[in-house]
Parts: C-alpha cells; structure tokens; sequence
C-alpha cells in the first residue's frame, strides 16, 4: 500500500466540478455530503524537507527490490514522502519524467538509446543519475542438470546437430528455442539462422508466461533452451547455465528488426551497464534526496536477495526492504554520507 | 460490431428454410478448392514484397516524433496548450473525487454507496454494493479500489457526456448513424495497446490519460445503446407528437428521451462495465488502484494479481447490479408515480440524505480515516483484521497445485492442450500461412461473396489486400488460424451451453455470472494458470479468446431460443411432439440466424483477445502490437494493430453480412 496524496486542497473542491454532472444523482448527493464534513480529517502527516520523491517501479522483481529498498531508506532515514508508481517503461516512462510525475527510475535497460527516447536526454528533461552498479546480462540459458547430461552444451557449437533433443509440441522435428518477453532486448531469430542451427524460435509473451513455461519443463526435468537474464530472483531458485554464444566483436548488430545479414548478428548479447535516471524537475529542485539517488547503488546478488524475499518467499516488498537494510547497515550507510 | 442486435423475431414460421444452409455446401466447396491450391503450391507464393508498403511503418514513427517535438517545444501551439489544459482539469478532477471519496471516511463512503443505491435501485442491488465495500476492506485492497472507483467514474462520465450526444444524433439521422459507425468499430477492434503511445505523449501518463484510454474504448457502446434507445421509440408516438406541432427539440426531449430512458440507463451500465475491463491496461500509463495491483503481482506476487483481479470483478459486479436496477426501478414506463408515491420518494431521499450525512458526522469524532485502517505503521493492525493473508495463502495453493507437472489434471490438460495445437492450430497455420497468397484471398472475397453478398465481398478483398500491403500478410493469416480455432471452438461450447439454458432456468442464472467474471476478470491474471496447465504456445492464447467469447455466444443462442414464436412450439406440441423434438426440430432450426450471429460476434470478440494472445505466447499480430508499445517501436505497433482492424472488418463481412442476405432469403 503505497502513500495517499500528499497535498490536500480544500479551496478547490467546490469549484471544478463541471464534468461530473454525467455521475447525475450520486454526484450531487456526494456533493452535499462532502460540504457536510468537517475539515479535521484523521490522517495527513507532513513531510520534513525532502519532500515527496515518487519512485517508478517496472515490472521484473528487481526493480520492486530497487524500489522498496530506497523507499525505506529514503522514508526512514530522510523523512522523505514516497510514492511508487507502476508507470510502464520506454517512452511512457520517459514522458512521465518530463511532466514531472515520475522522479526517479532505478533500473534502465538502454532505453536511453531510443530515437524518441533520446530527445528527452537532449533537452534536459531527463537525467543519467549514474549507475546502479548492475552488471544486467542477456543470453542463452539452459537448466544445469540438462549439462551434467551433455557437458557439450557449455557452448552454441555443442548445440549443433544436437537441436532434436530441444523438441516440444510445436516446434516439429526442429528444436525449440523459448523466446523473452515482447518487451526485452532480442535477435535471437537472427542468431539462430546466423549460427546456422535448426531451432524453431518460439515465442512464450511475457514474462509471466516464459517463466511458466520454462519452470514447467525444469521441474519435469526436460531439456529447455531459452532467453534469459541476470539478475532475476529466479536464479537463486534455478539453477541455470548461459551457453557461450560467439564473443562480441565491432562488428556485432544487436536490434535483429535493422535487418540485414544474420551472420552479424551472430554473437553475444552485449552486458548492460544499467542506469538510474531522473527528472529535471527533481534533480533541479533542491531535494535533499536528490544526492542519495544518486549514491545508491547495489550488486546483483544483493538485488537478488531482496528479490528472492518477495517473489519467493512472498513477503510484502516493504519487509523484505526493511529486513535488506538492517543487516546491511554498512552499504546503507555509504549511500547517505 | 459488438452491440447485441435483436436476434431474429417473429419470422414467418411456413416454409422456413434458413438461408444458411444450402450455402454451406457451397463454402465447403471454395474451402476444397483452396486446399487444392494449397496442396499445388505451398511455399511458393508469399505475400510478393514488391507489393508492401516498406516505408509505412516509418512514416507512424516520423509522427510520433512530431507530436514529441511539438510536445516538449518550449512555446507550445494552441492545441497542444489545450491538450495540457485538460489533462491538468481531468487530474485534479480525479484526485479530488478520490479525495472526497477518502475524506467521507470509510464507513461514510460505504454507507453513501448503499444507501444510495437503496433509494434508487433497492435492497438486492443495495446488499451488492455493501458487500463490495465489505470485501475491499476485507482483502486489504481498500485504497486500491477507492481509486480506481474514482477513475472509473470520472471516466464513464465523460464516455456518457460524448457517447449520449452521439447516440442520440445517431438514434435521429441515419446518416450520421453510418458515418459513424466505422468510427466506433475501430475505436473497438483496434487493440489499446496501440493507441498508449499517442495518448501519453498528448496527456503525460496519469489519471487524464487512463480516462482518455478508458474513453476510446467505452465511448462505443454508449453511442450505440442510445442510439438503438431513439430508435426503439415507436414511430406513431414521434408522428403524433409531430402531428400536434411539436418542433424537432420538443419531440426529443418530451418524448424520445423520456421513452427511450431505460436504455440510456443501460448504456450507463454497459459503458462502466467496458470501461473496467481495460481498468489493467490504462494501468500501464495510469499508475494507481486495481490496475496497478495487477501489473505489480504478475511479476513478483500472482497471487496478488488474482486477488486484484477479483477486487476488479467485485467491482464490476456491484457497478452493473446497482445501475441494472436503478434502470428498472426508475423505468417511467413500467411505474406509474402518483403523488401519494411522489412524496413518499421524496421523504426517502430526505432520509437517505440525513443518514449519509449522519454516517459521515459521527465517524469524524472518532477518528475513523479515510482508508480502512488495517495496518499501522506497516504491522497488520489486530483490531481490524483482514483476510487478506489468508485469501493470499490459499490462491497460493491452488497456484502451487496448477503448477505441479505431475498432477492429476496436467495428466489431462497437457494431451488436451497438445492436441488442440497439433490437430487443429498447426495444420490451420500451416494452411494458411504457406498457402499461395492468391488462393487465400480469392477463397475468402468468394465465402463473403456467397455468404453475405457483393458490397460485403468487396470489403472483404480490399481488406485481405491492405493487409498484405501493410506488410504483415503470414503474421495477419497465423492470427487468422488462431481466430479461427478460438472461435470454432467458443461457437461449439456457447451453443450448446445456450440451448442448455434456454431450458433449464437454474443454467440460465449460473451463466449470468460467469458471464460477468469472464468478461471483467483481466486475462493475464487467469491465462497464465493455463500456461502451467497446457504448457504449448498459442493455445493459451486460444483459450483466453474461447473464455472471453463463449458466453456472448452462449447469451445469444440463448435468447435466440427462447424468442422462437410461441406459435411454433404450440403447434408441435399439439402434435404431440416430444420434448427432444420440440427442441431439435423446431426450436434449434428456427434460432439458426441468432446462432449465426453468435459466431459473428464470437469472432469479434476473439479478436478483442489478440494482443493478450500475444502477451500468452500466441506470436501473430499481437506479439507485435505488445512490442510495438514497449520497445519504442511505435510504427510496427500502429501497422500489426491496423491489420488486426482490417482482418476484424473482413471477418466481419463474411459473417454479419448474413442478416442482408438472410432478408434477401426470406423476400
């Protein structure tokens, strides 16, 4: 449950009320109600010079963990006012920043390098506030045990001729290949003609839905080859192995809907440096938050561990911050100095 | 598209030979011929690239860097001051009418609704909307559903405040009522997805936005249930009005508007359920309430999300009971007012008012707060326990049995699920995606043609044409096989289940609210289940379009049965028919036309899941259209949605188009 509007103004009620006349009936039974209560109200709390930061959370669990973890520190330690957003990321982030109704985003993955993306860097309304200190890797995963049965698969080249054992209903006499999320970095199809190997590439939709699916065939103990990434809670639960794709070179072509030869693009996904960004409107306001945003800063495994405490152990995000935070005093107490 | 037209009434009995069925024959024979062109030349004739339009996508990107530009330009033009102007009025509307619904406290804003609604609607819809509130208190969801109550109203209220003019303007002039009628079913087919991007960069993200994303979507229905109210009024009433010298505006609002009440009622109810059931999807660029409850848990917590989902459900369900009867109760044409009854009313709102106001009076000294307090600090509170703990742990263990690959149910669902993709999606796929591109196209203008006759046909050509000129023609007929076998598939079970209920009472009122859940419940929350259950792509998505489709289908056999003339059924009962025939021989093969309606809106409605098919792991057009939003490519988002428009269009032909040719049938 995240925080009430800060800002309660009394004056204004009765005044813009003009669109509401659709509500008819309930509307104007409401209204005389409402100038019927009385102004002592039994919550409000007022924030002691930080102000109110409002914290956008993506959709993956370790954004939640970001979040969380900086929303204690910032509530607890700074008097700040937090409210967390579920803001979509990309532009619908982006423009939110430059209206002012996102502060803060923790965890970017590149989206900074989008055409429309970039304007908003360009003209100052969106900021790089560092680096969260996350190394975020995409590859090619399959389960462990699935290499203590062929030690071959260590690398793509250990794949080839041995596609078949990847089969699954849909893919045919090919061996399928479990695509990300609509949303994510990807050119595998491109990778996959590329390498010259037969494998269907399937899509699974969102992450919710590759996660079932994957875990579905992990638990029976199958073969399964897909795209993944780190940090993601679920490796702390999973074990899984990245194949070696062939290494990065200049040359390497990363977004596959450019086109072109799929033999560029026949290499590693490149490691994500991954940013914090934030608003003109809070970087310039004088916030005493402000510096701290820009201190915080974790590994992935600490990430991890919060993750796992609210995704796996199901523990509501504030307690699984709060319980991050008192056993690592030390690194909380470097983002505040 | 979607409104529910009334289904076949009053036919004439004699001599009734659906026009359907000598043309099955004739489907079944373009259908061989295609399959034969298949089997020629599989492969060998995709969509030609000379005849794509390659720079389309770019020039929807060019756009929306435009409207950035001028977005983020330091001296805005007027119409994007504009812009701004009323994203702040709708954002602090918003925020104060949750305010206010929070400063009422919570148990003055819960007696509010109820005895609202039991001045207006009575007891039943009253009980509803008490248990509403009840159960958000009781799953820890209270400010959740505050605000999303609030959005929702502020947005239904401005689909009416546009939706009833149009309507009425449409209910008067034919005209106007097909000019815009392309206009709403594109406002209704095309997927939302596609229209965020356009909407964050005119409205920011926020209340505004979620209100103009919810009013693209809810305006439709507004517009045609009034519409379809003004023209139910019976002529003779407007002709003797006209006749006495009532002027055009006289005859709207004394006599059309007043007759046509009920229905404006009923657009109310329709227009607040359509809005809530993309309540997740304006989440994305909203932010807030039950939408966001459901964003958030799909990732770290689903428990979480099925426990929005419901609230969602809980919401939809009291909305539509509480306006369902406040449309019955205050119907001027089913109650005569005397003035005895007058006053009495007026005493009741009297009452109703004191005890709203003296609810919200006596909670303020004691300090009751505005969100029902179940925590304090971010400890549960002991004194206002909720379940929500325990509802969380047990949808947890349904969750974790769904999950177990070596249950007993995934021993059925995953050969159920396999079988469905390899007998029925895969084949499909293959013949339609791998099929000469001619034969396609040629076989379906034809279908229209014999179905629903020439103009239809014609549409049908020139929209299987844009798609292949969109550049998206294999991804548009895989979306395709997978309509097909969704719809094929809901057709079979909203049959069956209709004649079911058609008679036997006690199935009726069971559909009523699986109807109501299926319809509202947000697909993602119950779709990923069935991944675990049926673990190959596609087939969830397929499934998603059956659970969302089948009960309008079901409805409107349903109705399609029970409206068979009483006459006819009469008639076999005098001779002594049984009740197996009664129902075989007469009441099925005269309900043909609401049947073939039902698959008509099936199809529709299947449609309407494509993007979350694409979100499940359908591929096809909405993979692209969900990728289109996130991954800045806006361009290939707008032109996978503009197919999915024209693919719902020619569909559409093939298939409504019928009610022509069934009058050219009958005549």
């Amino acid at each position: 449950m995240t925080e009430t509007v800060a800002n309660r103004k009394k004056e204004g009620r009765m005044s813009d009320r003009g669109g509401r006349r659709g509500v008819g009936l309930i509307g104007l039974v409401l209204v005389a109600v409402a100038s019927l209560a009385v102004s002592g109200s039994a919550f409000g709390g007022g924030a002691q010079g930080c102000g109110t930061v409002v914290l956008n959370e993506n959709s993956w669990t370790g954004a939640t963990s970001n979040v969380y973890v900086a929303k204690y520190v910032l509530e607890k330690r700074l008097g700040c006012k937090v409210k967390v957003t579920t803001i979509t990321e990309g532009l619908p982030a982006f423009q939110a920043m430059a209206d002012g109704k996102i502060d803060v985003v923790l965890e970017d993955w590149d989206n900074t390098l989008t055409p429309s993306n970039q304007k908003y860097l360009k003209n100052g309304s969106v900021r790089l506030a560092g680096k969260l200190g996350i190394t975020g890797v995409i590859g090619w995963y399959i389960p462990r045990y699935l290499l203590q049965q062929y030690p071959a698969f260590a690398t793509w080249r250990g794949l080839k001729g041995k596609e078949a054992i990847f089969k699954s209903p849909e893919s045919g006499s090919q061996g399928m290949f479990l695509g990300g999320d609509p949303s994510y970095v990807q050119k595998d199809r491109a990778i996959i003609k590329g390498l010259g190997l037969n494998f269907k590439h399937v899509v699974a939709g969102a992450e919710p839905a590759q996660v079932a699916r994957w875990t579905q065939l992990y638990k029976q103990k199958k073969p399964v080859l897909f795209y993944w990434y780190d940090p993601q809670y679920l490796n702390a639960t999973y074990q899984l192995v990245r194949i070696k794709l062939p290494a990065r070179t200049a040359k390497c072509k990363d977004d596959e809907k450019a086109g072109g030869d799929p033999k560029q693009y026949a290499c590693e996904y490149p490691s994500y440096g991954l940013d914090k960004l934030i608003s003109k409107k809070f970087a310039t306001g004088g916030s005493s938050a402000v510096a701290f945003i820009k201190k915080f800063n974790w590994t992935s495994a600490d990430q991890n561990t919060v993750s796992n405490l609210i995704a796996g152990k199901k523990l509501k995000p504030d307690k699984a911050a709060a319980q991050w935070v008192k056993a690592n005093a030390a690194k909380v107490n470097a983002w505040l100095k | 598209m979607s409104v529910v037209t009334e289904a076949a009434r009053a036919m004439p009995v004699v001599s009734h030979r659906p026009w359907w069925r000598g043309r099955i024959v004739q489907v079944a024979a373009i259908v061989g011929l295609m399959f034969l062109a298949y089997r020629a030349w599989r492969l060998e004739y995709p969509w030609p690239s000379s005849l794509v339009w390659n720079s389309l996508p770019t020039h929807f990107d060019d756009f929306q860097i435009w409207l950035l530009d001028q977005r983020t330009a330091e001296d805005k033009s007027v119409v994007f001051a504009l812009f701004d102007g009323f994203r702040v009025f709708v954002d602090n509307l918003v925020a104060q009418f949750n305010e206010l619904l929070l400063d009422l406290t919570w148990v003055g804003t819960t007696v509010a609704g109820t005895l609202l609604v039991l001045r207006f609607g009575g007891i039943r819809a009253a009980l509803w909307v008490l248990g509403a509130f009840a159960s958000f208190a009781l799953m820890g969801l209270w400010e959740e559903s505050i605000q999303t109550l609030a959005l929702m109203l502020v947005a239904v209220a401005f689909s009416l405040l546009v939706g009833i003019p149009l309507g009425i303007a449409a209910g008067r002039s034919n005209r106007f009522n097909s000019a815009i009628t392309p206009v709403l079913d594109t406002m209704q087919v095309v997927p939302a997805f596609a229209y965020l991007i356009p909407v964050v960069l005119l409205f920011s993200v926020g209340s505004a936005a979620a209100v103009v994303a919810t009013m693209i979507y809810a305006i439709p229905p507004a517009v045609r249930i009034t519409a379809l109210g003004i023209r139910r009024v019976p002529v003779n009433t407007v002709e003797a009005a006209a006749s006495m010298g009532s002027t055009g505006r006289q005859i709207l609002t004394k006599v059309q508007l007043p007759l046509a009440r009920r229905m404006l009622l009923l657009a109310v109810n329709q227009t607040t359920l359509f809005a809530l059931s993309i309540v997740v999807i304006a989440a994305l660029i909203g932010g807030e309430g039950l939408g966001g409850v459901v964003i958030r848990g799909l990732a770290s917590s689903p428990a979480e999300a099925i426990l929005g989902g419901i609230a969602i459900v809980i919401l939809a369900m009291a909305l539509d009971r509480s306006t369902e009867a406040i449309a019955e109760r205050t119907d001027p044409t089913r109650r005569h007012v005397d003035d005895a009854a007058r006053k009495r009313l007026r005493l009741w709102s009297l009452a109703t008012g004191i005890g709203i106001a003296a609810a919200v009076v006596a909670a303020k000294p004691f300090g009751v707060s505005g969100i029902y307090p179940d925590t304090i600090g971010s400890e549960p509170d002991p004194r206002n326990a909720t379940i929500e703990e325990w509802l969380l742990a047990k949808i947890q263990v349904v969750l974790d049995s769904v999950q177990d690959p070596f249950s007993f149910v995934f021993s059925i669902t995953e050969p159920v699920g396999i079988f469905i993709l390899q007998k029925l999606l895969l084949p499909l796929q293959g013949f339609l995606v791998e099929g000469p591109w001619f034969a396609t196209v040629a076989g379906l203008t034809v279908i229209a043609l014999v179905v629903s006759g020439l103009r239809p046909a014609l549409t049908t050509l020139a929209m299987l044409l844009s798609i292949g000129v969109l550049g998206v023609w294999a991804l548009a007929m895989d979306t395709l096989s997978q309509v097909l076998v969704a719809t094929a598939i809901a057709v079979a079970l909203g049959v069956a289940l209709g004649i079911w209920a058609a008679e036997s009472r006690i199935v009726s009122k069971t559909l009523r609210p699986v109807n109501d859940v299926l319809q509202t419940l947000p697909q993602l929350v119950y779709i990923v289940p069935f991944i675990y259950l049926m673990p190959v792509s596609i087939v969830p998505g397929v499934i998603a379009g059956v659970l969302y489709a089948f009960p309008v289908v079901a409805r409107l056999v349903e109705r399609g049965i029970r409206d068979v003339a009483p006459a006819a059924v009469e008639a076999a009962d005098a001779y002594g028919a049984t009740r197996r025939q009664r129902l075989t021989k007469v009441k099925i093969p005269l309900a043909g036309d609401a049947i073939m309606l039902g698959v008509n809106q099936g199809i529709i409605m299947v449609l309407a899941v494509v993007v979350i098919g694409g979100l499940v792991g359908s591929g096809g057009l909405g993979y692209e259209v969900a990728q289109g939003l996130v991954r800045g490519q806006f361009g290939q988002g707008v032109v996978a949605s503009l197919a999915i428009l024209a693919l719902g269009i020619a569909l559409d032909r093939v298939t409504q188009g019928t009610r022509r040719a069934r009058k050219e049938g009958i005549g």
